[in-house]
């Protein structure tokens, strides 16, 4: 069961790589506010379905939630709409290199201190190594892909 | 002027980790699904006023465009699905992962071949250490 579930959470992240690229060659001519909205739009005709199918929260509490919670809201639409602008630049891998290691930093620096009522782990030796590699990665990913597309610029 | 669109994608990633630890939160209160629901529905709230005073390109491409051209919001819709289903089993660290790995591979692969009208750049040894050096991070950091 294990071993199904990680198969399909590399499903998962197989979808998100077609996606940005899918966007980012339907944003060259749509325009990069119009594939976001689009994104978006078709998103959640789809969870409007799933969630009168399968929801069982309670939709009516977001009134209640508090308001820092519900601007989360703007985060996500500040990410697909800053992906969309990054793919036609620097590539797919690049964008998603990049990305990922935003969210690494940010994640380990809200574990670190707790924010948002998340567990506290403390910053150690080997989360410090671990933003090393991520450097390392990002430092590789963008001499890779200026190797890459110089002899077909030239 | 490269480099910006580098510092652009690291500031989404930075969105995406405050996101989700705030999505934590607002899950507990009305449910993980109705979370991403209540997300999607707001983002094209957000973005529908965007388009309507900042929109310079064609939505009207949409008609036009092939069908495969539309399929983002789907694919986005079956990412979060797949998340939500496999942390309860094999746990976040395991999750984040096993999602990373997936995309950067086949982002790799993608853009090797210049499928899905992607610019075809070829993978090399560079990119390999970079894939490698983050799944290294990863499994550091958990």
């Amino acid at each position: 069961m294990g071993l199904f579930m990680i198969l399909f959470t590399l499903i998962g992240g197989i979808t998100l790589s077609a996606q940005s690229s899918i966007n980012g060659t339907f944003s060259r001519k749509a325009g990069t506010i119009e594939t976001t909205f689009l994104t978006f739009l078709t998103g959640t005709m789809f969870l409007t379905i799933f969630v009168l199918f399968f929801g069982n929260g309670n939709i009516p509490a977001l009134l209640e939630a508090p308001k820092w919670q519900l601007s989360a809201a703007f985060l996500g639409t500040m990410y697909l709409l800053l992906t969309v602008l990054a793919v036609p630049k620097i590539g797919v891998i690049a964008t998603n290199i990049a990305g990922i290691a935003g969210q690494l930093v940010i994640g380990v620096i809200i574990d670190h201190f707790g924010w948002f009522n998340s567990l506290v782990i403390e910053l150690d030796i080997k989360r410090i190594f671990s933003l090393l590699f991520m450097l390392i990665s990002l430092y590789f990913i963008y001499k890779g892909n200026k190797r890459s597309s110089e002899p077909t610029e030239a | 002027m490269r480099i910006l669109f580098y510092l652009l994608a690291l500031l989404a990633g930075a969105a995406l980790s405050f996101e989700g630890a705030i999505y934590a939160e607002l899950g507990k209160a009305i449910g993980q699904l109705e979370t991403s629901f209540y997300n999607f529905f707001m983002g094209s709230i957000i973005l529908g006023l965007l388009w309507l005073f900042f929109g310079k390109g064609s939505l009207s491409y949409t008609l036009e465009a092939p069908k495969w051209l539309l399929l983002g919001g789907v694919l986005g819709v079956v990412y979060l699905t797949s998340i939500v289903v496999s942390v309860p089993f094999v746990g976040v660290g395991v999750t984040m992962v096993a999602v990373i790995i997936g995309q950067l591979v086949m982002s790799m692969i993608i853009e090797h071949f210049g499928w899905l009208g992607s610019k075809k750049t070829r993978i090399n040894k560079e990119k390999i250490l970079a894939v490698i050096s983050m799944v290294v991070a990863l499994i550091l950091i958990n």
